[in-house]
């Protein structure tokens, strides 16, 4: 038998006492009652590893690059104990036709019990053809998979929203996969990549408790994009006293003031960069000087610049942003009203003229 | 009713004769007025200020609170105003049918599209006299409708919106309003919605002070008075 | 087109075609199609990238100083290079010169990716081709303790730790769920390492799975995450801080300690165990030189890492640059990304459309259109399903770059061999090839290879895990000298902007030479190109039917079996492929 989910806590150093408890506290938080305690620890002492293929359409594989920097559960941990990563392009030994039958024994024998993970996009333009594998369209394969899938999770922007390959004009038209497959639970866990910790939390969630995280409007897991990173950035106290870095690498910068004036999305992102941090906790963007560029917001390539606060709306189809559009109708409002004026007082003046002529 | 038929029972409506006094704006919808001016005031200087702070302040962060303050100047202001709305809209109900306008457009109504046309030649110093009117007039009847009213419902979705992203999941704002957010693209994109209102109103005021003082001057009929006593007294 | 002869291989695609798709272990989507003869040796060798995703048409108008974070996004491997190369094309069109320490900083960034990502490229994307996981199995721990302490004087490497792992690892073969490792080539004859160091292999495989997330952090430190830290024109984002109050947030004694012991625990792994690893595998497989390719011929690398800061001159340049063509070692040619008769792209083979074909273009004046076409005498299948791709028609989503008309192997070989052939300005290089090469008793020529490619890689990550100290040191000697500077910002507003301003930024990455041009007007970017090191050495044919380096490499590799392609995914991920990069 391989090493199950129990073997893996109890290699954590998790005692059974423990174990025991987590699986009744599962139990009632699932509304079974205690009784089912003990089922519950059977089926994690017991239960094959849940199978997981992975799919990569465009994208720039940095998800699973930040999944491999899990740090808690340590990445190997989770591959060899807590599920099966049994198609991984990346990752796998085999290759071609070997690497083609395993997708299709996979899908066949965990038919329906498989959790699909993509990563990347398909794009649609050219008839799917900017994304072959095994000279077919990924569109295809994405699609065939995800119908035999228990779940789907939604790796990164570019499954998520489309990301990069998504922004103007969007060439290869690349596709959120939300919007190509249909009939099944998605997960979305965006960000560009998202935090490695997030990931395999995720993921962990749904095979410790055999459920999809809550979601929120966005279809995103409460637990780790409920908030923004504004709401629990540690710079916050000098962004509510009024202290901002005026200009990179300035007194204000190396102080730690808050960067909203260089551009920070921080205020508009929904992410844990602030709380959970990046590199077993090491840091994140603002930590590091640079403001949040709001990576795990939906097509944030195409709202402005980094580096402004007020930026850009795309409706106005030429480049405008709400500054620049408002307090030009303003400004013009003001120049109408001061011709308008004087048109209206010489008008006034004319007409009293004539009436004094009259007189 | 055809144009021409519009114009001339509008020339010759007797309620408007020369001399006469009418209460037009009742004592709520005065209150009203003014107090959501002053709202509107404080929510453009706190909230361009929110977009673009002034330069920062010295000293400890804790010993600061000046964008703090200027948030929370835009937040109670902003609650007086939307709860001005609310009470306003009930009066629209319970008061005199002139309360009723600021809510409606008569776009079925030729004399309303008479008196558009009339107005906007005024202003283009192509007739001699506007048309006198007891409540708007209907150019600013209809910027009155957009500037005011669509733009304070806009204002107050982005801005709740907004505000309960703060207060977070499941806050009555988010509740109520959170669904805005993904409507408008993004919390980013909402922000630059909400950006842009602001300009919007601010374009309103500045044609709005204007037009009243301008008529007040130049129209047959008083204009800042009635806003205070809410009679208005028509000339020839 | 039938037999042809070029860059002295002849090609022959009358045999029997064999196509591998996907290619795993890899960065993105790649395909290869070769020609057996009757004996398994491949005669014809076709490399197609199989993904494009436009970044050249999506950075039409945008803000210049944005342009890092989009073309970051080309590669999450090669994370940050991409990035590096953008700031660096706008500074040089707009003429911004940064501080020293952003350029010491962005030294220690660049250094290292290059110990993360060939750290990770050996153990997990190319050890695998080497390495039998089932057979450590069979292996005696007490045996492979031995093996492991003869070899290095890494602690871990008792009896009972080799004995722990091998037992998780028959678990988990039991099991029946073999993940990663299903389904795989394991016996194939062409796998020669003993049981006991094929066990060694796989215990050091986790191991760099759990340290590799340990080196990024010097990332994390200065850029705020890895994948994809960030970048700013100008210098760093990240400021220096060391004595006054609110240093937290900026790079102070904590941090510098941090990356400090990164550094130091990085260098210490790659000389304990991927070094020790690396020689042990190698000296099982001396025997099997193939995939030399366009190595002993035409080699190109721009160099990088710049010792002083805003001073690109090669001379100047700890990583070498520099161009061989027709074998000749003893020349090196100077390299200019600017000069239009050097580096062109061609796009006859690719599904790209140029108004002219004849002709390669300059990459400032460089058309990006797709154009997908698969077509040819020889081809079989439909537009959407691909049996066989015909080469003489288009056949890849990659462009043909070519340096004065020659296809070039760009990486670490190429970078390596540019360094031996000048060993007064690169000794370190110079020795250390010379000391393995004495090591595995080979001669020079080997370097050639498959083989040499992979060893290639080793002696880079000793070279830059050695350089990332010394970049810290004087890091920590400007700081101690009172600089604290780490951004220049008197260029950031576009208004003061020349109307018009063209640029090259070139780094090396992982992967090899990497070049950005950069057209601005009126603040915004008017064309902007990539030529990628994935786009060289995966480069399709060109005007002339010249191969590109993947396909010369595989050419006369002879097969131990047909259906099982372990000798050409050993070849190809020696070049450790990324085809997001390759095609962008
Ligand atoms: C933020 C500033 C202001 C806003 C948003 C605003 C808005 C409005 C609205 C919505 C009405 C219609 C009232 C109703 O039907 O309930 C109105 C009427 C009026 N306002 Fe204002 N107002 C503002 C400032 C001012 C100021 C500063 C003045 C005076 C100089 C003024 C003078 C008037 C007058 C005279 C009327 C009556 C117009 C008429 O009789 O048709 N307003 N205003
Ligand atoms: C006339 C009405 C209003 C005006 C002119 C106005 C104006 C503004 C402006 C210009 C901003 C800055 C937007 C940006 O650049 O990010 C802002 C922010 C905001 N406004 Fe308003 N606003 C109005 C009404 C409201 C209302 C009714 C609310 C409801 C609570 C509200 C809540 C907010 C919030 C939460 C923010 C964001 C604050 C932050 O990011 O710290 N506003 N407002
Ligand atoms: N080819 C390539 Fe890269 C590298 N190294 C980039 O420039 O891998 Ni993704
Ligand atoms: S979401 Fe971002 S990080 Fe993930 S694959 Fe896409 S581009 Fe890379
Ligand atoms: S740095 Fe960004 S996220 Fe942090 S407080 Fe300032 S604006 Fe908010
Ligand atoms: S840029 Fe992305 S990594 Fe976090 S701080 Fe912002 S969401
Ligand atoms: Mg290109």
């Amino acid at each position: 038998m391989t090493e199950t989910f129990y073997d893996v806590l109890r290699r954590q150093g998790i005692s059974r006492r423990s174990f025991l408890k987590f699986c009744s506290l599962t139990a009632t938080s699932l509304g079974l009652g205690s009784a089912y305690a003990p089922k519950i620890a059977h089926a994690m002492e017991t239960k094959p590893r849940t199978p997981v293929i992975w799919l990569e359409g465009l994208e720039c594989t940095c998800c699973s690059e930040s999944f491999i920097r899990s740090a808690h559960p340590l990445t190997k941990d989770v591959i060899l104990s807590m599920l099966s990563l049994d198609y991984h392009v990346t990752l796998m030994a085999a290759a071609g036709h070997q690497a083609e039958k395993q997708l299709e024994e996979i899908k066949k024998k965990y038919k329906g019990n498989y959790i699909l993970a993509v990563e990347g996009n398909p794009p649609l333009n050219e008839d799917g053809m900017f994304c072959i594998e095994g000279g077919r369209p990924f569109v295809e394969i994405l699609k065939e998979t995800a119908a035999d899938a228990k779940a789907v999770i939604a790796w990164g922007a570019c499954a998520s929203y489309g990301c990069v390959q998504a922004a103007k004009p969007n060439p290869t038209r690349a596709t959120p996969i939300d919007k190509v497959i249909s009939g099944k639970p998605i997960v979305k866990v965006p960000g560009c990549p998202p935090i490695a910790e997030v990931m395999t939390g995720v993921v962990t969630y749904m095979l410790t408790f055999d459920r999809i995280p809550e979601l929120d409007r966005q279809g995103r897991p409460k637990m780790f994009y409920g908030q923004r990173i504004h709401d629990k950035c540690y710079r916050r106290p000098h962004f509510d006293a009024g202290q901002f870095v005026e200009q990179w690498d300035d007194d204000n910068a190396r102080k730690g003031y808050c960067l909203y004036k260089m551009g920070c999305k921080g205020p508009t992102t929904y992410n844990a960069c602030s709380t959970v941090r990046w590199n077993d906790g090491v840091s994140f963007p603002i930590q590091s000087g640079h403001g949040c560029i709001g990576c795990s917001e939906e097509g944030f390539w195409d709202k402005g610049s980094f580096y402004d606060r007020v930026t850009d709306i795309k409706q106005f189809g030429i480049e405008a942003n709400a500054d620049k559009v408002g307090g030009t109708a303003a400004a013009a409002a003001g120049a109408a009203v001061a011709v308008h004026a004087a048109a209206s007082a010489l008008k006034k003046a004319k007409k009293s003229e004539t009436v004094t002529g009259e007189n | 009713m055809n144009l021409n038929a519009a114009a001339a029972s509008l020339e010759n409506d007797p309620e408007t004769a020369a001399g006469k006094t009418v209460y037009v704006y009742e004592g709520p919808v005065r209150l009203w007025h003014w107090i959501n001016a002053l709202c509107i005031l404080v929510l453009a200087v706190s909230g361009y200020l929110i977009g673009s702070p002034l330069p920062s302040v010295s000293g400890e962060a804790s010993a600061n609170f000046l964008m703090g303050y200027i948030r929370f100047a835009h937040f109670a202001a902003a609650y007086v105003f939307a709860v001005g709305f609310l009470v306003r809209i009930y009066w629209a109900v319970a008061g005199n049918h002139h309360a009723r306008q600021l809510f409606m457009l008569p776009v079925t109504d030729m004399k309303w599209w008479a008196g558009l046309i009339r107005e906007l030649r005024w202003y283009l110093f192509l007739e001699k006299q506007p048309y006198k009117y007891v409540g708007h007039n209907p150019l600013g009847h209809l910027f009155m409708f957009l500037f005011v009213t669509v733009a304070a419902i806009l204002m107050i979705c982005t801005g709740f919106a907004l505000y309960g992203e703060g207060m977070g999941l499941g806050s009555w704002q988010d509740r109520l309003f959170g669904w805005v957010i993904p409507l408008l693209g993004g919390s980013q994109a909402t922000h630059s919605w909400h950006h842009l209102g602001m300009w919007g109103i601010v374009t309103f005021v500045i044609l709005h002070v204007y037009a009243a003082v301008r008529e007040d001057i130049m129209s047959r009929q008083t204009m800042i008075s009635t806003m205070i006593s809410g009679q208005r007294t028509f000339r020839e | 087109m039938g037999a042809y002869e070029t860059q002295g291989f002849k090609l022959d695609n009358s045999g029997k075609r064999v196509v591998v798709d996907p290619i795993c272990r890899i960065e993105g989507h790649l395909r290869v199609e070769v020609n057996l003869d009757k004996d398994n040796v491949i005669r014809n060798a076709v490399s197609t990238g199989t993904m494009w995703r436009g970044l050249e048409v999506i950075l039409k108008g945008r803000d210049p100083r944005d342009a890092w974070a989009f073309t970051e996004r080309i590669c999450g491997v090669c994370t940050g290079t991409h990035a590096l190369t953008s700031v660096r094309a706008v500074e040089d069109a707009l003429a911004i010169k940064i501080p020293e320490n952003a350029n010491t900083i962005r030294n220690l960034m660049q250094l290292n990716l290059y110990v993360h990502d060939h750290l990770v490229h050996f153990y997990h994307l190319h050890a695998l081709d080497w390495v039998d996981v089932v057979s450590a199995l069979k292996a005696d721990p007490k045996r492979t303790s031995e093996l492991a302490q003869s070899i290095s004087n890494w602690p871990l490497s008792s009896p009972g730790y080799f004995r722990d792992l091998q037992n998780r690892l028959k678990k988990f073969v039991e099991s029946g769920q073999l993940g990663p490792f299903a389904n795989a080539y394991w016996g194939n004859p062409a796998y020669k390492l003993p049981p006991e160091a094929n066990l060694m292999a796989v215990a050091h495989y986790l191991e760099a799975l759990d340290f590799q997330k340990e080196i990024v952090k010097v990332h994390t430190i200065f850029g705020g995450k890895n994948p994809h830290p960030n970048w700013l024109v100008g210098g760093v984002p990240c400021a220096i801080n060391v004595n006054d109050t609110g240093a937290v947030g900026a790079i102070n004694m904590e941090r510098l300690n941090l990356v400090k012991s990164i550094i130091d625990r990085s260098k210490e792994f790659v000389e304990q165990v991927y070094i020790p690893d690396l020689l042990a595998i190698a000296s099982f497989y001396k025997g099997w030189l193939y995939g030399g390719g366009l190595s002993s011929q035409a080699v190109l690398s721009y160099g990088d890492i710049p010792e002083r800061a805003n001073d690109y001159s090669p001379g100047n340049l700890l990583l070498p640059r520099g161009a061989i063509t027709g074998g000749d070692l003893s020349k090196v040619h100077a390299v200019d990304l600017k000069d239009p008769e050097q580096i062109q792209e061609f796009v006859n083979h690719s599904w790209y459309k140029y108004g002219d074909e004849s002709k390669g273009l300059h990459p400032f004046d460089g058309v990006t259109e797709p154009n997908y076409k698969p077509e040819g005498p020889k081809f079989k299948g439909t537009r959407t399903k691909i049996e066989n791709l015909d080469e003489s028609a288009k056949y890849s989503w990659i462009k043909a770059p070519r340096w004065r008309g020659n296809a070039m192997e760009v990486g670490c070989l190429s970078r390596m061999l540019l360094g031996y052939v000048q060993p007064t300005q690169y000794p370190f290089i110079k020795e250390t090839i010379d000391g393995v090469l004495k090591k595995l008793d080979v001669p020079v020529n080997a370097l050639f290879s498959t083989l040499g490619r992979t060893a290639a890689r080793g002696i880079e990550t000793l070279y830059c895990a050695d350089l990332q100290v010394k970049q810290f040191d004087k890091l920590i000697a400007a700081i101690k000298a009172g600089d604290t500077a780490t951004a220049n910002v008197e260029k950031w507003e576009p208004s003061t902007w020349p109307k018009e301003a063209r640029g090259a930024g070139f780094t090396e990455a992982p992967r090899g030479a990497l070049g950005h041009w950069i057209r601005i007007k009126d603040s915004k970017i008017d064309n902007y190109q990539c030529v990628v090191p994935t786009t060289w050495n995966g480069s399709p044919r060109d005007a002339k039917n010249q191969i590109g380096a993947y396909e010369a490499s595989l050419m006369n590799t002879p097969l131990a079996k047909a259906d099982e392609p372990l000798e050409i995914l050993r070849t190809l991920h020696s070049f450790d492929p990324c085809l997001a990069c390759s095609t962008h």
